[in-house]
């Protein structure tokens, strides 16, 4: 018998006696206190979020302000490759994955955020899905219509039909597996900057 | 039964209590995550129904394994992921070997994996000339060391930063004398870096396996398991048949507690979605029972695999804060490691290693009862004839004196006299390890009975 009906085989004298799929169903934390619209505070919720998760949102300027900022990058000297339609880097995406490994900055689309947790939603469908985390630093763009408020909202906003490969990311790479000490910039990138367009 | 060479749980715990200050310095650095854990739980005023939700649905997924397993292969197989399955440890060792030898791997660069630890994968695959580097920091800092995990989450957190100094220092040829955290994490991450970029394979644990969509998910807060993956050609994912969940909503159940009830963070940085191999490339998934299937059978030690490994329990147990996990005799320290490694403990004392304060229990984000577990597998060793020694003389003994009134209220009669007129020193050698590290108790004037009937029984 393979293992494979070995292990099915054995499945069969479980013990666990049949449980229904629950239904979930968990409505989104109310924000009571702020005067602006739901919208509004959804913006707020995700910028607190995302800096407990060492992350900055950058909600003035839109994208001529990432624009500008990209343009003073490369003025310093530093590599940068953009995925980001009217943002444009110094850099092309290689052939092979291992070539990115000195850039200094990807500037990639997110395309869910996620006010609960500071998350977004990422997919690579045409690049090296190795770009978000081999790059010193990360900037997201994100659309203000984006952003739903927690994770059960998050999964229903997405396609996960069409997509092979995506991540949430919660801020910069980091790790406190020295003495419990946070450190910022484990393998991934050093820092995350998300802009709101 | 005869006596075997694997030393008891409170004899590995007592070397370590032997240096009271990181005893101290141990506990304390588990309580802060425990603390960590209340504050993010608190912020979620839908914090119980996750809990209920997350049992349910492993409860569920659980009961209906071998359905979820099925649909899961299919998936993956029409998603252009290889599958496999393996029955137990040597089976999994011998499919990893499988993969890498064809491809002639050299280097394999492995993020953290429970799995791998328990299948002792590593050493495995070291005799055959591969390469294994451990690439969470976390763990390649107990790996220079040649020590295994203490901990699933944070499997260094035994270590001071001045010893993971002095060890980069003498294999990562950082400065003498350097103990600041981010000046070691950027020596690392250089160092690391360059297995990253040199690496012929890579390999990962699994949170989830989502069934509905042939897909694995892998949590890391460092980015290693994915700087690992999406470079060389072959990826591998490892997962034990427990990790099934559904579909993606039943997966958002579970990542918005495990973070959090691991170090009190909203999410881990990244929650990946494997869902196909990269382009030009290949990605394999090995499922391992390795006797899972045998807890399934008993309903009580199955629930054991509702477990996330989030190390929740670890952090709130006030044993395992104490004696270290080194003192377990399994990969998995703390009561989610009694739960799974009882039954393979042949000094038969790691049941014991637990207060039954059900702490554990009341942090599990999916709800393992495992207090009830623990005192199943007590009374699994019982019926074995398997109680440790000492407990396997003296308990039938209590168990005759408790059954029999006027012999209990005789005996805690002369205790309580004895405690009240006689010295303690005297007294100390009968109670035995109990009164080794604490005072004896001052003696009641009287018997709660005889309490009960002057204070409550009238009224
Ligand atoms: S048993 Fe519960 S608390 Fe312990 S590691 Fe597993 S999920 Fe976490």
């Amino acid at each position: 018998m393979s293992s494979k009906h070995t292990i099915l085989a054995a499945l069969k004298q479980s013990a666990v006696v049949t449980a229904p799929k629950p239904l979930i169903n968990i409505e989104p934390i109310s924000v009571s206190g702020l005067n602006e619209s739901n919208e509004l505070s959804l913006v707020e919720q995700f910028a607190t979020n995302l800096s407990t998760v060492a992350g900055k949102l950058i909600t003035q300027g839109g994208k001529s302000a990432l624009a500008e900022h990209i343009q003073s990058l490369i003025e310093q000297d530093k590599s940068v490759l953009s995925f980001v339609a009217g943002v444009t880097g110094n850099r092309q995406s290689p052939d092979r994955a291992h070539e990115m490994h000195d850039v200094d900055f990807t500037v990639l689309e997110g395309q869910v955020a996620v006010a609960e947790n500071g998350a977004i939603w990422v997919t690579l469908p045409e690049q090296h899905r190795v770009t978000p985390f081999i790059c010193e630093n990360l900037i997201i763009t994100i659309k203000r219509d984006t952003i739903v408020a927690n994770m059960h909202q998050a999964m229903k906003a997405i396609d996960f039909n069409a997509c092979e490969f995506g991540v949430f990311i919660a801020g910069p790479s980091k790790t406190a597996d020295i003495e419990q000490a946070l450190v910022v910039g484990a393998h991934g990138a050093c820092s995350l900057d998300v802009y709101l367009i | 039964m005869t006596q075997t060479q694997t030393k008891t749980h409170a004899y590995k715990a007592d070397i370590f209590c032997q240096d009271e200050s990181r005893v101290d310095w141990h506990s304390k650095a588990l309580w802060t995550l425990r603390e960590k854990r209340d504050r993010a739980a608190k912020q979620l005023p839908e914090w119980e129904q996750l809990r209920t939700l997350g049992s349910q649905i492993k409860l569920h997924t659980l009961s209906n394994l071998g359905q979820y397993l099925e649909t899961f292969e299919a998936n993956c197989l029409a998603n252009g992921i290889q599958v496999h399955w393996a029955k137990d440890a040597t089976e999994h060792n011998q499919i990893a070997y499988d993969i890498l030898s064809r491809h002639k791997v050299k280097k394999l660069v492995k993020s953290k994996s429970m799995l791998t630890e328990e299948c002792h994968m590593n050493p495995y695959l070291e005799q055959r000339g591969i390469e294994v580097i451990d690439t969470d920091l976390g763990e390649r800092i107990i790996q220079l060391a040649k020590q295994p995990p203490s901990h699933i989450v944070v499997p260094a957190i035994h270590m001071k930063k001045e010893e993971v100094g002095e060890l980069f220092h003498e294999k990562i040829n950082t400065q003498a004398g350097a103990s600041d955290p981010t000046y070691l994490t950027r020596a690392a991450r250089a160092h690391l870096r360059e297995q990253f970029l040199s690496a012929d394979a890579a390999m990962t644990g699994v949170n989830m396996a989502v069934a509905d969509q042939g897909a694995v998910i892998v949590c890391t807060n460092e980015g290693n398991a994915d700087m690992g993956a999406n470079l060389p050609g072959v990826q591998i994912h490892s997962m034990g048949i427990d990790k099934l969940v559904p579909d993606m909503d039943s997966a958002a159940v579970i990542l918005r507690t495990l973070a959090r009830n691991a170090t009190g963070q909203p999410i881990t940085t990244y929650s990946s979605i494997y869902k196909a191999p990269k382009s030009g490339g290949e990605m394999h998934v090995i499922i391992v029972d390795n006797g899972r299937s045998d807890m399934l059978q008993d309903n009580i030690l199955a629930e054991s695999l509702k477990c996330i490994r989030c190390g929740g329990c670890l952090n709130t147990c006030p044993v395992y804060r104490r004696s270290g996990g080194f003192s377990y005799n399994y990969t998995i320290p703390g009561p989610i490691g009694i739960a799974v490694g009882a039954s393979d403990d042949d000094s038969n004392s790691i049941p014991w290693a637990c207060t039954l304060c059900g702490s554990c229990s009341y942090v599990c984000p999916t709800k393992v009862p495992l207090d009830k577990i623990i005192a199943r597998h007590r009374r699994l060793k019982a019926e074995q004839g398997q109680l440790p020694y000492g407990k396997r003389h003296y308990m039938p003994l209590v168990g005759k004196l408790m059954a029999n009134e006027t012999a209990l209220n005789c005996s805690m009669s002369i205790a309580r006299t004895s405690l009240k007129i006689l010295p303690h020193s005297l007294l100390k050698p009968f109670a035995g390890a109990w009164g080794k590290y604490r005072e004896l108790p001052a003696g009641a004037d009287s018997s709660f009975e005889a309490w009960f009937k002057r204070n409550r029984e009238q009224k």
